[in-house]
């Protein structure tokens, strides 16, 4: 098949003949000195993407919003969106979610002298003492809140 | 080396993911209904435990339900195709090859894979995946996939295997064996099974030392391939079976890595157009279209990637065209410059007969051999493509009237930023 190669310093793309009347070409806008390359060049692919800074594992990775204030001081507000990684171990200090007695919470899971507590970022919330007749299992762990401006 | 396979299997699926977002509700009666909210299709063990047989129409047993307050569930395929998505992906990492067999459960090759404790290895792998997303599995393991299937079955019913159990070991097989009807061996059928206790073969073990040679001239190739399989002798592949209908898989891993967005949307255009072809040919439509795509997770050295995406269709399918198109928009949504893939594929879930009523197909008439409405189809799906909006708005405020009932369906909790599981 005729193809046409361009050849760039490291590497080369093949394109049919067919459709090189389409490539779509990136438009430089920085000024370039004649006969120095942009060393933008190299880059101009490249996109970012959140997922990347937000997701670690995805199979693990859930999203939760959250509801109410009781996070406030850890800068979790009323209906931000948590990013829940459940494959996190969930050690004292943490933000989880978890479900205590059937219902599903964000608190900082703390341990004081051996006891388990959950606790509030907000003065107005009291701290829930984990005793043994409360059902709490560790759902995720929280590790980043996007949060409208 | 002697081959282990291993067939890992979600508990009670259905239910089970409704339960990951709705933990009040452990414990408790839960069962999942059929499309139009006519049959029982899940249960967790409280339901099993009162009685309730899989498939019954809800009607049957609507006092039961009143009586101890079984909390009932619409299907929500777009919820469960994203969780199966998620058990097989994290199933994935503990072995080489991994045969996705139905949207629960999955065959991995462990040949040489667990260099000490097969147990302890199976155990591992029930942890992963119960970590990563909050569904119990169960784990069966052995020399052969009816083996395998066999002591998924034993490890599912017997609560002291801890949800493990291993029949490489003869000794254990045969104790196994004795005490289990043949009927629960893995493709022997409710008439196979009447045949096979006239002539006095009721237990596995009766069948297990059966010559396969005799079974075959009395019965078929397939019970013959069962003997041999049930004495550890290997003749199943992975993926040989047909998968089970309630979806339709196709994926495969690619001779060489791929980084184009366009050489993967051909090769998954290849698996829709297959998935399609099997969904034809057992007379099926599918409501639901899931896409995977994953670099090679046994090479560390490279960047690691792996997404997967479902769409819930308005209208159930059996169109190609439908198929490659909604894979192909999944496949925008989630595929990534700079990474080398190592496969990809597409599961086709939702499965109904083709015949079933009260649903708008749209499509239909392209495959009932009304050939004049093929150009007609032709300027559509152009339309389709150059205006999305405008075809699509109008299919899918026409099949609000015709939509199949769902009353109690759950949130889709990982699919719509919408409808995102809340917490206090």
């Amino acid at each position: 098949m005729d193809q046409l190669l361009i050849f760039s310093a490291s590497t080369y793309i093949r394109y049919p003949v067919k459709t090189v009347r389409r490539i779509p070409l990136p438009l430089f806008v920085d000024k370039v000195a004649a006969g120095f390359p942009s060393p933008a060049d190299d880059f101009v692919e490249k996109t970012l993407d959140l997922n990347e800074l937000l997701v670690q594992k995805p199979a693990a990775t859930f999203f939760a919003r959250a509801q109410g204030e009781s996070m406030l001081d850890a800068g979790i507000h009323h209906n931000d969106i948590l990013v829940v990684d459940r494959s996190i171990e969930p050690v004292p200090g943490k933000i989880v979610v978890c479900a205590l007695n059937g219902e599903l919470t964000v608190k900082r899971l703390d341990r004081d002298n051996g006891q388990w507590k959950l606790k509030a970022e907000n003065p107005e919330y009291a701290d829930i003492v984990i005793y043994e007749e409360l059902e709490m299992v560790v759902w995720g762990v929280v590790t980043n809140v996007i949060h409208p401006l | 080396m002697t081959p282990l396979l291993a067939l890992v299997d979600c508990n009670n699926f259905y239910v089970s993911c409704e339960r990951v977002f709705r933990p009040d509700l452990i414990g408790k009666p839960v069962a999942v209904l059929s499309n139009n909210d006519g049959c029982i299709v899940a249960r967790s063990q409280e339901v099993k435990d009162l009685g309730v047989k899989m498939g019954v129409p809800l009607f049957q047993i609507q006092q039961l339900v009143n009586q101890h307050q079984i909390q009932l569930f619409s299907s929500n395929y777009t919820l469960y195709a994203d969780m199966s998505a998620r058990v097989m992906s994290t199933l994935e990492e503990f072995a080489p090859s991994l045969e996705v067999y139905s949207i629960d459960e999955a065959f991995l090759d462990l040949t040489g894979v667990c260099h000490r404790s097969p147990i302890t290895y199976a155990h591992s792998i029930r942890k992963a995946v119960f970590r990563a997303t909050g569904i119990p599995v169960c784990v069966g393991m052995g020399p052969t996939k009816t083996l395998a299937k066999l002591a998924n079955f034993a490890a599912k019913k017997w609560k002291m295997t801890g949800g493990v159990l291993d029949l490489s070991d003869q000794v254990r097989r045969e104790k196994l064996m004795r005490i289990v009807p043949v009927g629960e061996v893995w493709g022997i059928g409710s008439r196979t099974t009447a045949k096979l206790n006239k002539i006095g073969i009721n237990t596995v073990l009766d069948l297990a030392i059966q010559p396969s040679k005799r079974i075959q001239t009395q019965f078929n190739i397939v019970v013959a391939r069962t003997v041999l399989e049930l004495n550890g002798i290997p003749c199943l592949e992975l993926e040989e079976i047909a998968p089970d209908k309630q979806q339709i898989v196709c994926s495969r891993s690619f001779s060489r890595r791929l980084t184009e967005y366009k050489e993967l949307s051909t090769a998954l255009a290849e698996y829709c157009s297959r998935a399609a072809e099997k969904l034809r040919r057992q007379r099926s439509v599918a409501g639901c279209i899931t896409v995977f795509i994953r670099t090679n997770p046994f090479n560390q050295n490279e960047p690691q990637y792996q997404r997967s995406a479902s769409a819930k269709l308005d209208t159930t399918t059996q169109d190609t065209r439908v198929i490659i198109a909604t894979a192909n928009r999944l496949l925008t949504e989630i595929y990534k410059m700079g990474y080398r893939y190592h496969k990809c594929g597409v599961q086709l879930s939702d499965i109904k007969p083709e015949s079933s009523p009260g649903q708008l197909e749209l499509f239909d008439f392209i495959d009932n051999g009304l050939h004049e409405n093929r150009p007609l189809m032709t300027v559509v799906d152009q339309i389709n493509r150059r205006f999305p909006k405008s075809i699509s708005v109008a299919a899918t405020g026409i099949d609000k009237s015709w939509k199949s009932k769902a009353d109690r369906v759950s949130q889709r909790y990982t699919t719509d930023w919408r409808e995102l599981v809340k917490v206090r």
